[in-house]
C-alpha cells in the first residue's frame, strides 16, 4: 500500500476540497438510484422466459413440456413464466435464490444435464429439490397468484372442489397434490403413504 | 279319456300358465331409464388408482368418497380424457370412441331380478382379438366382503365398482401373464355376461381369486338383439346371493365392443342397485 500523497486511495480518503458535501451526496444519491435500478434490471432480466430458455437444457426439455399445460395457455390468457413459480418474488428470498443459482451456472459450464439422457437421469433429483423447496415455503410461489380465499369453490368442477375442500381441511399445501402441473413427472417418485 | 286324466291335464296346464305369469318379463316401457356413461379405462388398474403420484384422487377414496362422487357430474363424466387416451395410460392406442352412454333399466319380482342395458356400440376399437363376438356385455355384483388395498389402508369395495378385480398383472395388461385372469383379494363378485355370437350361452359365473366363467348359482338368462347398431341386452337372474329384497348391491358393467377382448372394454364406474331399497338405480317392483 503506497502512502503517496497523490495516490488513488489517498485521494479518496482525503476530504474534498473542490466539491460541496451536498453536491457529493446528491451525485452519490442519484447515481445510487441508477446503479440500483441497473442492478435490479439486470437481475429481472435473469427472470425472463427468454433468459431461462437461452440454455438448451431448459428449452428442449421442461419448456416444451410446460407449453402443453394450463400455466402456459388457458381460457383467461394469464400466463405464468418460469420465474413466477421458481423464483421468489420478495427481495430477501429472491437474492438467496439468485446466489444459489450460481451452482446452476457451474452445472451449465460442466454440462451436467446437457443431453436428453443426462436430463432424464437427473429429473427425479431436480424435481424433488423443487418440490421440497415449495413444500418448505408452503407453496409460496403458487400463492403469488392462487389462494383458497380467492377460490370460488362453487364454480369449480366436483373433482376439484372436493379435493380442495379436503386440502383445506387437512391443511395441505398446493404442491402436495399438484406435482406435475407444469412439467412431466419423473419416474421413481417416492410414495408418501400419509393418507 | 278317464275323468281324472283330463282333470290332471287341465290342472297341469293351469299351473304351467300360472308360473309363466309369475315370472313374466317386465313391461320395459314402464321401467325408468338411467343413462350411465361407460369409458375406455386403459391401463388404470386398482394399483394405479391407489397410487397418489398417479392418481391424487386416491385421497378421496380413503376418505370414503366413491369414484362417482368426483368423476360424474350432471350425468356426464369428468375425467382428463386427454390423459386417459394418451400413450402413458393406453400404450396400444385409444379407441375412436372414448366413452358412450348406456341406458340402464332394472326391475324385480319375488324371485328374479331383470336388468336391461341398451346402447349404440361404437366401432373403431383398438383391439379386435375376439373373432367370434362382435359385442359382449358383462355385469358384476359385489358382495359386502370386497375391499381394495390402499397402502396399509383398506377401501370398501362398494366405492370402487369392479376395480377391485382389475389388477396390473391380469392378462392383456402390459407385461402380464396371459393366463392370469381378473381376481379379487377379498370377497367375491357375481358375474353375468351376454355374448353376441349366435347360440352363445349366457355366462353365470363369479370372480374370486380368479375369474370363473361358470359355476354361478344365479340362474342367469341373457337375451340380446341388435337393431341397426343399437344393442338391447336383457339379463334375468335369481334374486339371491348378492341381491336381495330390501338391499342395495354395488355393481358395475362393461361393454366389449367391436370384437374387443381383455382390458379393451368400456367400463362403468361403481354404482348401487336397490331392490326395494335406495340406490343409484332403483329397480321397479313388478
Amino acid at each position: 500500500m503506497s502512502d503517496n500523497a497523490s495516490g488513488f486511495w489517498a485521494k479518496l480518503k482525503r476530504p474534498s476540497t473542490k466539491y460541496s458535501l451536498l453536491g457529493l451526496l446528491s451525485v452519490g444519491f442519484i447515481s445510487g438510484i441508477f446503479f440500483w435500478g441497473g442492478f435490479n434490471t439486470a437481475m429481472e432480466a435473469t427472470n425472463t422466459l427468454e433468459f431461462c430458455i437461452s440454455c438448451h437444457e431448459m428449452k428442449d426439455n421442461v419448456y416444451q413440456e410446460y407449453k402443453t399445460t394450463i400455466h402456459y395457455s388457458n381460457r383467461t390468457g394469464v400466463r405464468a413464466y418460469c420465474s413466477d413459480c421458481h423464483v421468489p418474488k420478495d427481495w430477501g428470498h429472491k437474492m438467496m435464490r439468485k446466489i444459489q443459482a450460481s451452482k446452476e451456472v457451474y452445472g451449465k459450464i460442466t454440462g451436467v444435464i446437457d443431453t436428453p439422457e443426462k436430463f432424464e437421469g437427473h429429473r427425479l433429483e431436480m424435481a424433488t429439490r423443487e418440490w421440497d423447496r415449495m413444500k418448505k415455503s408452503d407453496s409460496r410461489e403458487c400463492r403469488n397468484c392462487h389462494s383458497f380465499g380467492a377460490m370460488d369453490i362453487e364454480k369449480q368442477k366436483l373433482r376439484a372442489s372436493k379435493m380442495h375442500k379436503i386440502g383445506q381441511d387437512e391443511k395441505k399445501t398446493c404442491i402436495d397434490c399438484h406435482k406435475g402441473i407444469a412439467h412431466k413427472k419423473p419416474k421413481g417418485m417416492k410414495e408418501d403413504d400419509d393418507e | 279319456m278317464k275323468k281324472t286324466t283330463v282333470s290332471f291335464a287341465v290342472l297341469g296346464a293351469l299351473f304351467a300358465f300360472g308360473s309363466q305369469l309369475a315370472h313374466a318379463a317386465p313391461d320395459w316401457s314402464k321401467v325408468p331409464k338411467r343413462d350411465i356413461q361407460v369409458f375406455h379405462a386403459g391401463v388404470t388398474p386398482i394399483e394405479w388408482v391407489m397410487k397418489k403420484s398417479d392418481h391424487s384422487g386416491r385421497t378421496g377414496l380413503t376418505k370414503g368418497e366413491s369414484c362417482v362422487g368426483c368423476h360424474e357430474e350432471k350425468g356426464g363424466l369428468n375425467f382428463d380424457m386427454k390423459r386417459l387416451a394418451g400413450k402413458d395410460l393406453e400404450p396400444k392406442g385409444a379407441p375412436k370412441t372414448m366413452n358412450f352412454p348406456v341406458a340402464v333399466q332394472a326391475a324385480y319380482d319375488k324371485d328374479n331380478a331383470y336388468i336391461r342395458l341398451s346402447f349404440k356400440a361404437p366401432t373403431g376399437g383398438a383391439d379386435a382379438s375376439d373373432k367370434e363376438n362382435d359385442v359382449k356385455v358383462a355385469v358384476m355384483f359385489a358382495n359386502d366382503k370386497v375391499t381394495a388395498a390402499a397402502g396399509d389402508k383398506s377401501v370398501a369395495g362398494a366405492l370402487v365398482g369392479c376395480w377391485a378385480t382389475c389388477h396390473a398383472d391380469a392378462r392383456s395388461m402390459p407385461g402380464a401373464d396371459d393366463k392370469k385372469t381378473k381376481y379379487t383379494k377379498d370377497g367375491a363378485y357375481e358375474l353375468m355376461q351376454w355374448k353376441s355370437a349366435k347360440g352363445a350361452k349366457a355366462v353365470d359365473g363369479s370372480v374370486t381369486d380368479k375369474r370363473n366363467m361358470e359355476g354361478g348359482t344365479t340362474g342367469v338368462k341373457a337375451d340380446g338383439e341388435n337393431k341397426g347398431g343399437t344393442y338391447t341386452v336383457t339379463f334375468t337372474r335369481k334374486l339371491n346371493g348378492a341381491l336381495a329384497e330390501g338391499k342395495a348391491a354395488p355393481f358395475g358393467f362393461a361393454v366389449h365392443a367391436d370384437h374387443a377382448s381383455g382390458r379393451f372394454h368400456h367400463v362403468s364406474m361403481g354404482y348401487t342397485i336397490g331392490f326395494g331399497a335406495d340406490g343409484d338405480i332403483k329397480a321397479t317392483k313388478q
